[in-house]
């Protein structure tokens, strides 16, 4: 029952901004964008096949530190948005990197939308650009923009929706059909129309009152799960109708009573869903990963406490295993990374070690 | 005579409890009965803690309707949920005995290695498997006469002719199962009275081959440990052998043994080498003494461990010598521990002064609600990032660009760019 524990070989050598699987659940691969301009690709698995340490396959250097990285329609192509404000395609074949935007600021996120085929980016301009893959290789195919009316702070996409959550509390829920049929409309107009205002599908609040850290969709589509730099997690339901409002709670975590009897709260900054349970993982900038049960509102398992501030969580396609990126100095900004400090873990969950418990 | 101070010896590692599932061992019956309910009889989905898998059993399906397949946190042969355990009890008696037999060799294991830490020149013929378990030895008498006169003898002829500061460091520097130079005396006689399995009684017979064998090559390197094991050496030395010490320690000032016994003692012997009982007088008191709580290992020790050594060190101080080194040894592991939770406490303590910085009811590590952490860190200057010239360019016009509303030509200048 007891579950094993990897740490990666030659990680980034500073912090890590995000971290992804492979999107085939027979792969033992990963992704990992860090602040020392690289994308890292890496292979779980060793010669037999075992899951470990495993090793580095390659590195892609940018221009600027890279805050996000996303597996494509396969695991042979990754999408990149980094602070030199574009917005990147790799392939891991041939390592041809290829600009499909350029924001005006810094790119936080990007992820994929599988079921629409399109990639969104979300930069700190104010802005979402979505791009049909074969942007910036096809002159016909050009990226839309969205303009936000705030900057994101964090999105994440569903089989039909995404989630934006931006500063000033803001939320946008987008129907991805939508957006991907005007990314399609806008191929081959010219270039200059492709600013479009999009209504949301949805505009909500978020239901925390601080900075939103990071939001996470469940993998059924329902709903999803969103923190706040004030250690504070909650979960919502898309379905608008009271019921489900209803539903929706939140709850108090990472945080720690100092001596004094102080709570010392903790942003939480990474979110991941279990693509099989269904349950979720947070990663706290005290340095624990907690499993969570969003349904009967419980929590599986709080991992023992990591060195430095935990920046990403990811779990496997196969949900048999549970990344956690560690780097030092994420909350304050200002704090050197000391060689060593940024560390990824791998953790192979027993059966049942992510499962819910079932409502009581 | 206080107890050994190396630590438990077998009988009380074989007595102390365990537990079934996991072969950890516990201080108590009730802290082995609590760590089961905790790692192997608790419930998963309602953290209850259950007394015996059974209960577990019963409790998951009453009260969660499933089904329990196998022990939590159990060694992979032991997760059987049909084993009905509690603390101590219902250990299958193979299982048991197995247990027993796995301390026992750890034990000699341990031994062993100790043996190795502590210096000891791995000779291939101490390769016995670590020492038994100590136990009170009792000599017999006769052997103990024949000792001491020996003795006596010895450090007789060491104070009167002085001759065996030559034998000495010869000695010392062979370390061979058998040195003969001072070694005549304690040797010979450990080796007399080694060979008598029957006054120990309780070791196994196997015990004697392996004194044999080990106590010399031991001794030379181990003498701390031996030193540490007889916390009273002060006590023991002079009242029982003063007389192995200065045979082994010719250099010593007989003033370090301190003990009155000794001066009286030496004189009416120093002319009895090798005669065998005319120390007699002396005798009968001392197997009432001390003796029987050092088992023959010990003794040997005593008698000539520490000379190769330490000879500089007089027997006395063999064991205030020992102590320290005990004293060290053991808090080294303390000390180890103590360190690295005071690194941690330390590393607690710093990121805690870190949040002292912001209110005190409710400190916040980040506490900006307009800018993210990322944004933050961006605009550190090892992350600058200065965009190529074209690019700048453009962009330098689209802020204004931006306000203003007209926001179709951004994308138009930035897009061309690439």
């Amino acid at each position: 029952m007891t579950s094993h524990q990897y740490i990666v070989v030659s990680p980034p050598t500073d912090a890590i901004s995000a971290l992804k699987f492979s999107p085939d659940p027979s792969s033992a691969r990963i992704v990992v964008s860090s602040w020392d301009k690289n994308v890292y690709l890496y292979d779980l698995r060793d010669e037999n096949g075992r899951i470990g340490e495993g090793k580095l396959l390659q590195k892609f250097e940018h221009c600027a530190p890279v805050l996000d990285v996303c597996f494509g329609e396969n695991e042979n192509e990754i999408y990149t948005a980094g602070l030199d404000w574009d917005v990147r395609k790799i392939d891991l074949n041939t390592s041809e990197q290829t600009v499909l935007s350029s924001h005006e600021a810094g790119v936080r996120h990007v992820v994929y939308s599988r079921e629409h085929n399109i990639v969104i980016s979300a930069s700190w301009d104010s802005t979402l650009h979505i791009h049909q893959p074969d942007a910036g290789s096809n002159p016909d195919s050009l990226p839309i923009t969205v303009p936000l009316p705030s900057k994101p702070f964090s999105i994440s996409a569903t089989a039909t929706k995404l989630i934006v959550a931006m500063a000033s509390r803001a939320l946008h829920i987008y129907d991805l059909k939508a957006l991907a049929l005007l990314t399609a409309q806008a191929d081959g107009t010219a270039p200059g129309g492709n600013r479009v205002e999009v209504e949301p599908w949805q505009r909500r609040e978020s239901s925390l009152k601080f900075m939103t850290r990071a939001v996470a969709c469940m993998p059924d589509d329902a709903g999803y799960a969103s923190s706040s730099i004030e250690g504070r997690v909650a979960v919502e339901w898309f379905d608008p109708s009271p019921e489900s409002q209803a539903r929706k709670y939140a709850f108090k975590c990472h945080r720690q009573t100092a001596e004094d009897g102080v709570d010392v709260v903790y942003p939480v900054n990474a979110l991941a869903f279990h693509p099989v349970f269904g349950t979720f993982a947070s990663g706290g900038g005290d340095g624990v990963v907690a499993l969570w049960d969003g349904i009967s509102k419980r929590r599986i398992r709080q991992y023992q406490k990591y060195q430095h501030s935990v920046s990403a969580v990811a779990f496997s396609a196969s949900g048999q295993h549970l990344a956690i990126a560690v780097s030092p100095g994420f909350e304050d900004g200002h704090d050197e990374v000391p060689e060593g400090t940024v560390k990824i873990y791998v953790r192979e969950l027993g059966e049942t070690e992510a499962k819910g418990k079932g409502a009581k | 005579m206080g107890k050994k101070r190396r630590g438990p010896s077998l009988e009380e590692l074989l007595d102390r409890p365990w537990c079934y599932y996991c072969e950890r061992d516990f201080d108590d019956l009730k802290i082995l009965i609590s760590h089961q309910k905790a790692k192997h009889f608790k419930c998963d989905n309602c953290n209850r803690r259950l007394n015996t898998a059974g209960g577990l059993s019963v409790h998951l399906s009453q009260v969660h309707k499933e089904q329990l397949t196998q022990v939590h946190n159990a060694l992979p042969n032991r997760m059987g949920v049909d084993v009905e355990i509690f603390g101590m009890e219902g250990i299958p008696a193979d299982v048991l005995k197995a247990h027993q037999q796995r301390v026992a060799s750890q034990f000699q294991q341990a031994e062993l290695d100790r043996q190795h830490a502590t210096g000891n020149p791995p000779s291939g013929v101490s390769s016995s498997g670590g020492q038994p378990a100590k136990k009170p030895k009792l000599e017999p008498v006769s052997d103990l006469k024949k000792r001491l006169a020996e003795h006596k003898a010895r450090r007789a002829e060491a104070l009167a002719g002085g001759s065996s500061g030559d034998v000495t460091p010869s000695s010392a520097v062979q370390s061979t199962p058998t040195p003969s130079g001072y070694a005549q005396s304690p040797q010979i006689a450990a080796a007399q009275q080694y060979s008598y399995p029957q006054p120990y009684g309780a070791p196994p017979a196997a015990v004697t081959p392996h004194f044999s064998q080990t106590g010399s090559p031991v001794y030379s390197s181990y003498s701390p440990v031996g030193g540490q094991q007889v916390p009273g050496a002060s006590p023991y030395t002079p009242s029982g052998y003063p007389s192995p010490f200065p045979a082994g320690l010719p250099a010593q000032p007989p003033v370090s043994y301190g003990a009155p016994p000794f001066p009286q003692q030496q004189p009416p012997q120093s002319d009895n080498r090798f005669t065998g009982l005319p120390a007699a007088t002396n005798l009968p008191q001392r197997p009432a003494f001390a003796v029987p709580s050092v088992n023959a290992h010990e003794m040997q020790q005593m008698h000539m461990g520490h000379v190769p050594t330490t000879p500089a060190v007089s027997g006395y101080s063999n064991g205030d010598s020992a102590q320290p080194t005990e004293h060290v040894s053991t808090p080294v592991d303390n000390q180890i521990s103590g360190a690295a939770s005071d690194v941690a406490s330390k590393a607690e303590s710093i990121s805690k002064s870190k949040k002292e910085k912001t209110k005190p009811a409710v400190r916040m590590i980040y506490n900006d609600d307009t800018f993210s952490p990322e944004e933050k860190m961006a605009q550190l200057p090892r992350y600058a990032y200065v965009p190529d010239q074209s690019t700048q360019t453009a962009l330098s016009e689209l802020p204004g660009n931006a306000v203003v509303g007209a926001i179709q030509e951004s994308d138009t200048v930035i897009d061309p760019a690439h």
